[in-house]
């Protein structure tokens, strides 16, 4: 036995690179093979086989695949600017499609006051947030990636203090800094062609899918909604985050529960109510992290200052 | 003879194992963008130093919703409890990414932790020339371009939330 122990020890460093070359070739096989058929997919792979990058064999057959296609390594990890160019052609499409911003500089200033104040204690701090109301009936907020913020005037309008319109505006800045929009469209071809490209022609077979990628978001943020976990995921961010900045976080509930009041009579086409899990689901579980906060009543909502600006909707 | 030792020696690990927790000192992490070493626990006490992003503090005493705690500078002093946690916040790396999608889209190569300046230079001219394409592509109307402008020229300076905050006794500013 010892003999053997001994001689597996004493193997030649050559020798035992060749033993852990073999068992990667193993590894590699399966994104060798899934990279023939949809390179995207076979990037996820790689981050399940080695999900710390301390493997360099595996790394480097990464990096070489990267090289042969130019592939993005997935969409959330693509850089600030082009997020926020995204970002700023689905704002374009939200303006259409939700209506122009309420044309009050004061009101928007506040909002956008509000919005960054609760930033600054997000887990993405580091990034200006842009946020804007529009003057639509539907109940709805949503982020676009890179960090312009929509909130609607019912939406507003139906609040009754700041702590829950921080609690709104905490929810979608998760929703940016977690770069969900941008998790949701992930296969998109968009983001497997992309770097090789160079530059962006919008006339071009590279503008095409660029649209489309666009389109995919659109139809995500405006009528599918995001995945239900990323939902619950920004709405316990969001109390966290009020919390954090020192606003009762109770007032994601209370927002939760007028939606509740107003949901029967309300245009669910588009809104909050046909983009985002059952507000049943929501209340319970935020009435679950509700116990995490023992001192929130003693927290702020700064009901005068919001109901001055809420008289200008 | 031997029960008493057991029970003397486990008692006696117990204690040691309890005060080891006592003594363990916790370790808390800034988390936010704007944190500040004040001299007390009160936001209008003078500053000490800035506190940056992720490095870690020493947890020496809690007082209401401040924190007293120690800098690797070996600076004491005390941090609104809101800005910090004990979760190390992941802070993204600051890499050049020139031939990465940020190329594709503008060539400017991207990294959040050149948001701001990025932004700034955007303050001014609006409307990115990527989006502009965009725009003139779709045949997106001159009021979504307009609006979107006024939307992202539209910034808010850190002494402006201070004061916002302050004007609503929210969070360090609380009374």
């Amino acid at each position: 036995m010892n003999h053997f122990k001994n001689n597996s020890k004493n193997k030649p460093a050559a020798s035992r690179r060749e033993f852990i070359n073999r068992r990667n070739f193993l590894k590699l096989a399966g994104p060798f093979a899934l990279f023939l058929s949809c390179p995207a997919y076979a990037f996820d792979l790689f981050k399940v086989i080695d999900p710390n990058g301390q493997n360099s064999d595996i790394q480097k057959a990464k990096q070489a695949l990267e090289g042969l296609t130019g592939i993005v390594q997935s969409a959330e990890g693509i850089d600030y600017k082009s997020e926020f160019t995204i970002g700023e052609t689905l704002a374009l499409e939200g303006f259409q499609r939700f209506g122009l911003p309420v044309k009050n500089e004061k009101l928007q200033k506040y909002v956008t006051t509000l919005g960054n104040a609760v930033a600054k204690n997000s887990m993405r701090p580091d990034i200006t947030y842009y946020f804007v109301v529009v003057d639509t009936p539907i109940y709805n907020a949503f982020a676009c990636p890179g960090g312009i913020i929509f909130v609607s005037r019912a939406l507003v309008k139906g609040m009754n203090d700041e702590a829950e319109l921080a609690c709104v505006l905490a929810h979608e800045v998760s929703h940016v800094a977690h770069k969900h929009a941008l998790s949701s469209v992930r296969r998109a071809k968009f983001f497997e062609s992309a770097a090789k490209l160079g530059t962006l022609n919008m006339d071009g077979a590279e503008g095409k899918q660029f649209r489309d990628m666009v389109g995919n978001l659109q139809n995500v943020l405006f009528d599918q909604g995001l995945d239900k976990g990323m939902e619950y995921e920004a709405d316990e961010s969001a109390m966290d985050v009020a919390y954090r900045t020192g606003f009762d976080p109770n007032g994601m509930i209370r927002v939760l529960k007028m939606l509740q009041q107003k949901e029967a009579t309300a245009t669910s086409k588009g809104s909050w109510f046909s983009t985002h899990p059952p507000l049943s689901s929501r209340l319970k579980k935020c009435n679950e992290l509700q116990k995490k906060y023992p001192d929130a009543g003693l927290m702020a909502t700064v009901k005068n200052r919001f109901q001055t600006y809420r008289k200008m909707l | 003879m031997k029960r008493p030792l057991i029970f003397s020696s486990t008692l006696f690990f117990c204690l040691f194992f309890f005060f080891s927790i006592c003594i363990a000192a916790t370790t808390l992490y800034v988390t936010s963008e704007n944190a500040e070493l004040k001299t007390e626990s009160s936001s209008s006490s003078s500053t000490i130093v800035e506190l940056k992003r992720g490095s870690p503090l020493t947890l020496v005493s809690r007082e209401g919703r401040w924190y007293k705690v120690t800098t690797l500078m070996n600076e004491t002093g005390w941090v609104y409890r809101g800005k910090v946690s004990e979760e190390k916040p992941e802070i993204e790396e600051t890499e050049e990414d020139e031939g990465g999608l940020g190329g594709l889209l503008g060539g400017l190569s991207g990294s959040d932790i050149n948001a701001d300046a990025a932004d700034s230079s955007r303050s001014i001219r609006g409307l990115s020339p990527e989006a502009k394409e965009y725009a003139q592509t779709t045949g997106t109307p001159k009021q979504s371009q307009d609006a979107l402008d006024s939307v992202i020229t539209r910034t808010v300076k850190g002494q402006e939330i201070d004061q916002f905050l302050k004007e609503g006794k929210i969070g360090e500013y609380a009374d």
